[in-house]
Order: C-alpha cells, then structure tokens, then sequence
C-alpha cells in the first residue's frame, strides 16, 4: 500500500486494510475478478437446486451404508435386523462371526482363489497378449477371431459340465480340488477378453524398444521379461486387480461348484447367514459384509483411476 | 524316372557343384536331354537307366563304399583311441576339462581324417570344418576354463589363510565407518529438513533428497564390507564360480553358432528325389526324424507318438475312461451300462475323446509336415538342421506358438469342451426322471421352449419378456442417473466435488452381493425399509410380497449399484472434453441445454458406447440381484408355476433349472438362446471399436 498518496485522504476501508490484513482481503473481493459470468437469479437457484440434488442422492447412498455399520455395531439387534432406534455399540456380532462361523476360513479360500487366479490369468495372458500383438504367425487372424468369439460366451454357458468334468479331473489328480476347478474356471474364462485388451494396449506401445533389443541380441524371452513386461505394466496391474476382485464379487460359480460351507468363498459363506434359517445371522452378516468391503472399498478409492481408464482404454481403444 | 539338378542349392539360394560324381553325370545327362529331341533323346535316355542299373559298378559308387568302410573303421578306432587318451590325461583333472580335452583330441583325429575325403563328398567336407572350428574352440575353452579353476583355487586357499585378527580389525573399522556415515546421513538428512522449512526446496525434493541419501548410505557401506577380507573373498568365489559356469557355456554356443553356419554353407547331397520317409513313417511320429538323424527332436515326436497311441486313441476307444465309453459313449449315453454310470459322464468324456483325437492329429500333421520339409530341402541341397539349429528356431519362428499354448490347452478344456456339452446336452431329455440315464431327443427342447409347452418351457415367454424389460430398464435408469450426475457434479461451480466423487464411487466398489443382501435384508417384511415405506404411506406395504413392487425395486436398486460406474465412466471422458470448445460455444451465445446437448452428450456417447453396451449384456445376465434380493420371487404357481418366481430372468431360471430342479436339458437349450443374444450384443460393442477395425478380421 506504498501508493503514492496526491492529495487523496485515504478512506476508512483503506486504513483498516493497512492494519488488518483479512480485511484488506475481503475489501478487495468486493471487486467481481472470476473471469466466469456473474450469476444471474436463474442461475443461483439452478446452483441451489444442483447442490441439492447432489446432497440427496448422497443421503440415498450413504444411508444403507450407514445402516450397515451401524447394525454391525449395535449391541441390541437380535438375528433378525429390524429398524432399531436404540443404539447400544458392541462387538458383539463381530465375536459372533469369528467363533461362530466360517468366516476366516471364507476369507482364507476367497484370497487363495483370487491370488491364483490373477497370477494365473496374468501368466497366461501376458503370454497371449505379447505374441499376438508382436508376432504375424500362421494361423493369428483365425484364432483371433475365435478369441473374439469365445470371450462374448458367458461363463455359466458350462455350468452343467464343470461339476461332471472336475470329477473325471480328479480322479486323475487325486489333489484336484473344487477350487482349483473354480480358479481354472475364473483364470480361463478370462484368456480371451483380457489377450485383446492387453494385445491392444501393447500394440500401442512402438515397437523401437523391441526392435533395439533385439539389435543388442536378446531373445524373444528376454524381450518378454526386460521390455515388454515393464511397459506394459500399468495394463497387467488393471488386469490382475479385476481378476484379483472378480472371485470376491462373484456369487454364481462358488454357489454351483463348492458343496460344502468350508470350502466357501465370502461370497457364497455370507449368503448362508442370510438365506439359511439355522445359520440365520443378518447383524453377523452386516458385520463380515463390512470388514470384507472396507478393504475392497479403499482399494477402489485409491485406485479408481487406472481401474475406470483401464476399461475405456480396453475397450474403446483396444 | 528319377530326376537330379546338376547343382546343390542352399537355404538362401547359392548354388554348389555336386561332387557325387555318380549323380553329377546322371544330371549331365539329363540335362542334355532337355535340349535335344527324337532319336538322341532316346539313347540318353538309355544311358540314363544304364547308369542307374549299374549303380554299384560305378567308380565313384566304389570309391563312396570304401569311404563309407573306412569310416566306420575309424569311428570305431576313435573311441578306441579316445579312451586310451582319456587314461593318459592327469588324474587330478577335473571332469568337464577331460571331456573337453577329449573333444579336443578327437577333433584333431577327424581333421587328420576326413581331409583325405573332401572330395569325394560333402559329408566329409563338413566333418573336416566342424573339427577345425572344434580344434579352434575347444583349446580355448579349457584354458579359460583351467585358468579361472587356478583362480577359484587361489581364492579358496586364501580363505584358509584368512587371520582371524585381521577380520575382527576389519570389522571394527567398518564399525567406526558406519557409525560415522550413519552420523553423516543424519546431518544431511537434517540439513535437507532444515531447507524444507525454510521453503527453500519442495516436499518431492524432500523426498527425493532423503532417498538418494539413503542410497548413497548404502552403497558406501557395501563398499566398506567388502575391504574385510573374509568378505571379498566370498565374493571373489562367488564370482569365479559364476564365471566358470558361464564363460564355457557362452564359448560353447559360440563355436555351436559356427558350425551352424558351416552346416548352412555346406550343402547335402543325396539320391533320393522323393520323401519317402515322411509317407512311409507318417503313423509314427519320431521315427521319420530319428531317419533324418534328428535325434532330440526325434525323442520329443516320439512322446508325441506315446500320447497318440496310449492315450489318445485308447481314450477315445473307451480303454482308461472315468465311466464313459470314447467316442462311442456319444451315441449310447450310457444306455444299457451299469446303474451307477450316468449318461452325462459318457457325454463328457465322448467329447473330450474326440478333442483329444483332433490332438493327436495334428501331433501326426505337425510331424509329417517336419519329416516332409527336412527331406525336400535335402533333396534340394539344404543339410536339415541340427538340435541346436532347431532350438533357435523353436525360439524364434515357434515362440508365439509355444507361449500361447498353456493359454490354448485351458481354452480348449475349460471353455470349450463345456460349452459343447451345454450346446449338445440342449439336444437330450435330461430332466427329473432322467437324470442318470438320458438319451437323444433332437430338436424337442426348442420345440417346447418356442411352443411354450411344458412345465419348463410354459413361462420361457413371459420370463424372456421381463428379461429385456428388465435389461432395458434397469440399464438405461442407472446410465441416466450415472450421467446426469456426473453432469452436475462437473459444472465448474459446483463445491465439494471430490467429496461428491467418494461418496457416488461406494455403490461400485462395496462388493454387490453385500449391498443387494442388506437391502434385501432391509425389504424383508420387518425390515428397516418397510418400517419407513410404511410410515409414510400409513398402511403396511410389503414390497417383497408383490411382483411389480418387488420389479420396480429392484429396477431401482439397479439404478443405485449401476449408476456409480457410469458416473465414474462419464467423469472421466467430461474432464478430458477440451475447455475451449464450451468457450466458443459460449462466445456463439450458446446456452447451457445445448452446449450439453450439441457438445458433451456426442463426446460421452461416442466415447463410452461400447462400456455401456457391455452395461447392457451385464444387466442381462445380472443373476446376483435377481437371485440374492429375493430368490427370483415372489413366487405365484398360478402364474409361473413351480419352477420360476415373478422376477426371475433368464439367467437365474437356467440356475433353478440346472442346479434346483434338474432340467439340464431344457436350461441348456436356453443357455443357447441366451448366448447367442449375448455373442449379438457382444459383436455390436466389439463392432465398432478401434481393434476390430484395425485388425481387419
């Protein structure tokens, strides 16, 4: 506030902004500096109205959620979860889950199941993926085509014969479980969709990289391994982390091919606290529900970018 | 009549002249032929078969049999020879310097050799080059071998002499070392910390400072533990070791690359002009190579072989089956067989029989078409490769048919085989009375879904009916929440966008079976929510107790699970529209509906079109909602009968039928209506995409 002062007493306002800096802030904002259009009483309202569509789809949202923790919590629900004023905080459901039922051994098949199937799905189709995308061998284009044929068949379209075929599987191998069954099953079922996008996520890479290596003498392996993998390591993390997801969200395939409640992934071990009367416990339902969420939520959360543009470049760019 | 070109040809087209006298004349010969006609073509021709007939007397033909005696003589000698010298070497050698002096030794033996022979073949001419460039090689591998041994030996011996007052001097040094870098870190680290205060450098210069710190912390250390001498001498041997590993290793495939390229350059003459051996062994893969002298690949055709004729084709006649019959099993279906075998197991394993044929016949293709391309090229000239030629080769030409094998072998017995079990299963009558035991019905499956006949078949229309209405409705509800959300929540005055963004990113990432089984939980008849609904309608409203109640729900449960992604989606393709094509839109008086409309709905759509035909199969196959909110229900006999409930689609009648009421054969035909509509939708997402274009299928 050095102005040169010629003649000009200096206001009330510009005295209290000398001394007071807020002030001087809320004095100058006075002054309409966005370079975004003045709001118009139209747009206020409008303004007004968007914000609270927002806050309620929000309630809508946060509500049953809410709902969720707060019936995992309370200390006064029976088996049967119904609209409880009373709130009463206790672990009690949580004791429930863990003694009572199966639920570590769910937790302990589901991270089994997903782990191998996202390593194997990514052996497979990062195999798959580089020799399509790099190599013009005979016999590409048809099976190519037959990739993209055989990835639009759902999985349940053979759901009458994997329980037949995992009893001739193991009585040649003896150790072949159900669920290997289901990760050979969820690993195989995901060659296909996955080779294409992965495919065109490595065509999009120029092939200069490859083309020094090969100069400087490395094999077609070492291409794999020292170039191909490191670069093309943002799409197997995508594809891995919904492989990895997929067994956790699945409930169809565990629901057919495990029998029995040990063998449970959470999917299909949760279900029975809610459907079947001797196991009936919805409050130690809401409990497991919402430890196996918080884990895949912040997983989500913190990875909601590379997981959605993943998708996109999959499938639009493919 | 048999026909030879006067000149050899190799891989890459040189030409060589023939030093098979024998077989060059016959090719003068014939070459005469082509140019004189009549009379004189004739008595060539007689010639021709004179010389064919009197193969043994020929001279050349001589000299190639004594040739031949004598070198079986002197391979026999030379292992003879060979021991003796083995005896002769010092006892202290270690192994792999006597077998590579032995190589050395018989090198030398086979120059001496075949360099009497060079003109008579060509078979010699190679044996001589090869010992040369082994004569050349080996020398150099054993002394570089011997020499890192003497290394290796010097560094063992050292460590006996190692003083323990020494080390325990070096230890402590490098204990005062460490203690004083660690100080050092500290100061630096501090330093970097002070500046950071001071807003001198940036929070990722911070960072970066403090980790190259560590770094460099690090390395002095490693550096520093390799002065103790204990230390350093483990690592000298470590490295000896791994050199001596690897610096023969990497001599040996040079001098193996070497003789490639003599083999290249040095062609094969032979007389037959036709593959014999590939016809004549076709049956037997292995065999056909083994002729060709192949002999690795020959051991890996012959397992080929051992599959083909004690798995493959005993499999497929019945022999070592689980229950089934082979391929045969396909047309009994277990009619007639024991009570406990079932008809599906035969069905299976016909199936798998006839996969594991078409195996084996292309293990019999692949190897007929070997054995018939090494002979052809030998018959032009070309010398068929050796193992290490043919490695190389598998390495590269083969490499993509070798990784996407694993990947083909799952396919094929996971999602293959399966789906046409479903596919011929739909043409069987396996159902509640014939569960074990079902046989061939045809086309009466479809009939009865089509017909709308049945038990099974009766509520195929109308379940078909709520299942596009469902798919339509549900997907569209939740695409239009999902955009107009993410619409608003992108306006640049909105506050609290990121908050917004967390909150409508829950519904996807709370795992759906959680969300569904809590709002059915919420529904049930005392349930939070028919507490609430009824308190504000006044009157006890159970949405679970009536089917468009329980429709519109879920339609509406849809919209709050499916809408997260669409918003997510949408975001994502909103934030990367360019500014400034609103700005001049603006500038053009443009209003808010038809920047929207004119600009970002054509952007969004044209982006995420394929996603939200995916939306669409996704919803159609949706059995999670339908199955876990209300099992289908509610259920109504009068209307759906007893085997589907008023909300079920298709996908969750298939599971009833398969897996609840035992209509296999029924569900399976649906499952083939169902995935055609699905490959349809699925071939409308793919049809447009930037791959399918590209790759021109």
């Amino acid at each position: 506030m050095d102005r040169p002062n010629n003649g000009h007493r200096k206001t009330f306002l510009e005295k209290m902004g000398e001394k007071f800096p807020f002030f001087q802030r809320k004095n100058k904002s006075k002054l309409y500096l966005s370079d975004r259009q003045p709001l118009t009483l139209q747009g206020k309202i409008g303004l007004v109205i968007a914000h609270l569509v927002l806050i309620i789809w929000s309630v809508i949202i946060i509500w049953p959620l809410y709902q969720m923790v707060v019936s995992a919590f309370n200390g006064l629900q029976d088996g049967y979860l119904v609209l409880n004023r009373n709130f009463e905080f206790s672990l009690k459901h949580f004791e429930y889950l863990f003694n009572e039922t199966l639920y570590l051994a769910w937790v302990r098949n589901t991270i089994f199941i997903s782990v191998s199937t996202a390593l194997l799905t990514l052996l497979f189709v990062s195999f798959t993926g580089y020799a399509y995308s790099r190599y013009r061998f005979k016999g590409r284009k048809a099976s190519l085509m037959a990739i993209l044929l055989i990835q639009t068949i759902p999985v349940f379209a053979g759901i009458t014969a994997f329980f037949t075929m995992h009893s001739i599987l193991s009585s040649v191998l003896p150790y072949f479980t159900r669920q290997m069954m289901l990760i050979l099953i969820y690993s195989g079922g995901a060659i296909a969709a996955n080779t294409f996008i992965l495919k065109g996520y490595i065509d999009s890479i120029s092939t200069e990289l490859d083309d020094a290596a090969k100069i400087d003498g490395c094999s077609n392996m070492q291409i794999y391994r020292l170039i191909i993998m490191p670069v093309a390591k943002p799409m197997l993390m995508i594809i891995g982390l919904w492989s990895f997801i997929g067994p956790f969200m699945d409930f169809l395939m565990p629901r057919v091919l495990l029998t029995s409640p040990r063998s449970y992934t959470l999917a299909a071990g949760l279900f029975t606290l809610v459907n079947d009367f001797r196991t009936m416990n919805q409050p130690a339902f809401a409990a497991g529900g919402l430890l196996t969420a918080i884990p895949i939520v912040l997983l989500f959360v913190s990875l909601q970018g590379q997981l959605v543009s993943g998708l996109s470049k999959g499938s639009v760019k493919g | 009549m048999r026909k030879y070109n006067r000149y050899l040809v190799d891989e890459i087209g040189n030409t060589y002249e023939r030093k098979n006298q024998y077989l060059l004349e016959i090719a003068l010969l014939q070459e005469e032929m082509e140019k004189v006609g009549g009379q004189e073509r004739k008595a060539l021709k007689e010639k021709v078969q004179e010389l064919l007939k009197n193969k043994g007397k020929h001279p050349y033909h001589q000299a190639y049999k004594a040739y031949e005696e004598e070198k079986s003589l002197f391979w026999k000698g030379l292992k003879k020879e060979s021991k003796a010298y083995e005896s002769t070497l010092e006892k202290d050698l270690s192994r792999n310097v006597r077998i590579f002096k032995v190589q050395d030794f018989k090198a030398r033996k086979k120059e001496i050799f075949f360099k009497n022979y060079i003109e008579l073949g060509y078979e010699a001419t190679y044996y001589y080059e090869e010992a040369k460039l082994e004569q050349k090689y080996y020398p150099e591998i054993i002394s570089t071998y011997t020499e890192y041994q003497k290394h290796l030996k010097e560094a063992k011996e050292q460590r006996q002499k190692l003083s323990a007052e020494e080390e325990a001097q070096a230890k402590e040094r490098f204990k005062e070392y460490k203690q004083e870098k660690k100080e050092e870190l500290k100061n630096s680290i501090e330093s970097l910390k002070k500046k950071r205060k001071e807003k001198l450098i940036s929070d990722k210069a911070l960072k970066n400072g403090k980790k190259e710190l560590k770094h460099r912390y690090k390395k002095a250390l490693t550096l520093k533990a390799l002065e103790a001498p204990k230390k350093a001498n483990q690592e000298l041997i470590q490295n000896l070791k791994h050199e001596l590993k690897e610096k023969p290793k990497q001599l040996k495939k040079t001098l193996n690359a070497d003789i490639a390229d003599k083999r290249r350059k040095i062609p094969i003459e032979v007389e037959k002009t036709k593959p014999v051996i590939a016809y004549s062994t076709i049956f037997l893969p292995g065999l056909g190579q083994l002729l060709n002298k192949q002999f690795v690949k020959a051991g890996l055709f012959l397992l080929a072989s051992f599959f083909i004729y004690f798995a493959a084709i005993p499999y497929a006649l019945g022999y070592g089956n689980y229950q089934g019959d082979g391929i045969s099993g396909l047309i009994t279906l277990a009619e007639g067989a024991p009570r406990v075998y079932t008809s599906m197991m035969f069905l299976i394993e016909g199936i798998l029989a006839i996969f594991l044929v078409l195996i084996a016949i292309g293990f019999l293709g692949i190897s007929l078409k070997d054995i018939k391309g090494v002979e052809e090229k030998s018959i032009r000239g070309i010398r068929p490769k050796n193992w290490f030629e043919t490695l190389e080769n598998i390495k590269q030409e083969g490499f993509p048919y070798v990784v996407s094998f694993p990947a083909l072998f799952v396919i094929i017995f996971i999602v293959v085989v399966p789906v046409i079990t479903t596919l011929m299963l739909s043409f069987t009558n396996m159902d509640p009375q014939h569960q074990s035991k079902f046989s061939w019905i045809g086309i009466d499956n479809y009939r009865t879904l089509i017909l709308g006949e049945g038990l099974a078949g009766s509520v195929f229309w109308q379940i078909l009916g709520w299942t596009l209405i469902w798919t339509f409705v549900a997907t569209t509800f939740a695409i239009l929440i999902g955009f107009l959300l993410a619409l608003i929540t992108n306006h640049e005055r909105i506050l609290g966008k990121k908050i917004f963004r967390t909150i409508y990113l829950l519904p996807w990432a709370v795992p759906a079976f959680i969300t569904i089984l809590f709002f059915s939980i919420m529904f049930s008849p005392n349930g939070a929510l028919t507490d609430i609904i009824s308190n504000v309608f006044g009157e006890r409203i159970i949405v679970k107790h009536s089917t468009n109640l329980t429709r519109l729900t879920l339609i509406g449960l849809q919209g709050w699970l499916g809408s997260a992604y669409i918003f997510l989606l949408t975001t994502g393709v909103l934030q990367a529209i360019p500014s400034d094509l609103y700005e001049a839109a603006e500038i053009d008086g443009a209003t808010i509906w038809q920047k929207t409309r004119r600009i970002t709905m054509p952007i969004v759509l044209f982006q995420t079109a394929p996603l939200l035909i995916t939306q669409y199969t996704f919803n159609f196959n949706n059995f999670s909602i339908i199955y876990l909110f209300h099992g289908g229900g509610p259920f109504n006999p009068t209307r759906y009968g007893n085997l589907a409930g008023g909300t079920d689609i298709l996908v969750s009648y298939i599971y009833k039928l398969t897996m609840v009421n035992q209509y296999q054969a029924i569900s399976a035909a649906i499952i083939l209506f169902v995935s055609l509509g699905v490959m349809f939708f699925a071939y409308l997402g793919f049809r447009n995409s930037k791959a399918f274009k590209e790759e021109r299928l």
